[in-house]
């Protein structure tokens, strides 16, 4: 079988990436925190569940930009969000399809145009970036990527909107991340979540809640795994004073994490609710949250 | 055999033969980041199982069989049990020109059915017996052996030496 043997060759010479080793030794140090469960392979699943649900991801907003006022309101004005600039890119190993969301009829138009502005911005930077990382694969002798943005309208009252946008970057690994925007209509704000509350108390007030809930899920589904109860210096401790959130039409608010920021990758995408009892003494008011 | 020792058998096979395991996982998916994807979540849910494995001689099956059906599983989830195969047919073109007979036989293989081309990475490939393959793909020891024959009649090759091991 001499043609085989040489064959055989050849698959050996499938060449090994570099970061292979240590690859493997993560996923194995990631196993580790819950040995012997059981863990269903859901990622792919779970993804394109993600895909249609959404993601978000974060805003730079200084604290003089939030309290930023508008205060002439106009009844009636009608707060719209429409995809304005779309950037695609169709060939065929490189796909890219970036969606900017574009908001229109806020009465607080700075805060408006800095808003469009910055998504623009970002996606148009995010695509130079793709094109300049196609032509260095493509010079390496070719290869897969692609990149999708887009957004989703995801509370619009009179009083509040909240809208996220994801970024799904599937090059290396696919990794999706998210970023909210929650914008009170009438007053013409950025909300931001520090904004919300009275002091920084907050912070490990919804970080206790969120590890006792998470031991919670894991003990009562054997296929959720978070990065909790380890030492190891991943594992999550707290929420960012800036944690991605958004509030939802029924005032609750909503944290969101990127993938493996508080999970394996095959989790997504994770967000949790947060019970407005647990807040109540925390917060500034209860116009947003109750 | 304590849990916790197979675990750590478990793990240490896992990062001792990771070339192995790429090799394989790569064989499937073609790239190299769904290979390293693959490969990891292969480990995860093998780790995550380890309590079920009674019997340390049964590692290295129990594992193939793991990352064998999670490679299957991206190709299914991914819609790309076909496109793999234009690419690969692709990729050997050129090459077949230059090398002849060697190259057909490369894009011939190539060309088989997944679940066919398994049988001649692990027996040729990955030198494993038909008796350790017939654990893997979970089949009676006859079945595997049978259908090992007639891919070997497909690709025109001699049938060496297969006794029963």
């Amino acid at each position: 079988m001499k043609s085989l043997e040489e064959l055989k060759n050849k698959y050996k010479e499938i060449e090994i990436p570099a970061e292979l080793e240590e690859r493997v030794k993560q996923s194995v140090g990631r196993a580790k925190k819950r040995p012997g469960r059981r863990q269903p392979l859901k990622r792919w699943t779970i993804s394109a569940a993600a895909a249609a649900a959404l993601f978000v991801g974060s805003v730079n907003v200084s604290p003089g930009f939030a309290r930023t006022f508008d205060n002439i309101p106009v009844l009636g004005s009608i707060v719209q969000v429409l995809t304005g600039e779309r950037f695609t890119l169709e060939e065929t190993t490189y796909h890219a399809d970036l969606k900017t969301p574009e908001i229109q009829g806020l009465t607080n138009t700075d805060l408006q145009n800095s808003l469009n502005e910055q998504y623009l911005a970002e996606n148009k930077a995010l695509y130079e970036k793709f094109k300049e990382e196609t032509g260095l694969l493509e010079k390496a002798g070719g290869g897969h990527a692609g990149i999708d943005t887009g957004y989703e309208v995801l509370t619009d009252t009179d009083q509040l909107l909240s809208i996220g946008r994801y970024e799904e970057v599937t090059a290396a690994s696919a990794a999706t991340m998210m970023h909210y925007d929650t914008i009170d209509k009438e007053n013409g704000i950025l909300l931001t979540l520090p904004s919300l509350f009275k002091d920084a108390g907050y912070v490990a007030v919804i970080s206790d809640y969120l590890k006792a809930e998470m031991m919670r899920q894991m003990a009562h589904d054997d296929s959720l795994v978070y990065f909790i109860d380890g030492d190891d210096t991943a594992d999550f401790r707290q929420i960012d004073r800036d944690q991605e959130f958004y509030i939802t039409a029924d005032h609750k608010l909503v944290l969101s994490f990127d993938e493996y920021e508080v999970a394996p990758g095959y989790m997504g995408v994770v967000t949790f609710e947060i019970p407005s009892e647990i807040l109540k003494d925390q917060l500034v008011g209860d116009s947003y949250i109750r | 055999m304590t849990k916790q020792t197979v675990y750590q058998q478990v793990e240490t096979y896992i990062i001792e033969n990771r070339e192995a395991h790429y090799r394989l996982a790569y064989s499937y998916v073609k790239n190299k980041e769904d290979a390293l994807d693959v490969l990891q979540e292969a480990i995860v849910k093998a780790l995550q199982s380890a309590g079920r494995l009674q019997d340390d001689r049964y590692l290295k099956t129990w594992y193939y069989r793991i990352l064998i059906n999670t490679s299957i599983d991206f190709l299914r989830k991914n819609g790309r049990m076909i496109a793999a195969g234009e690419e690969v047919i692709q990729h050997h073109l050129p090459e077949t020109v230059q090398h002849g007979r060697d190259l057909d036989l490369a894009a011939a293989v190539e060309q088989l059915p997944a679940e066919e081309r398994i049988l001649i990475i692990l027996r040729y490939f990955e030198d494993m017996k038909i008796s350790e393959i017939a654990q893997v793909l979970e089949e009676k020891l006859s079945t595997t052996k049978a259908r090992l024959y007639r891919v070997l009649k497909k690709l025109r090759l001699e049938i060496g030496e297969e006794s029963n091991q």
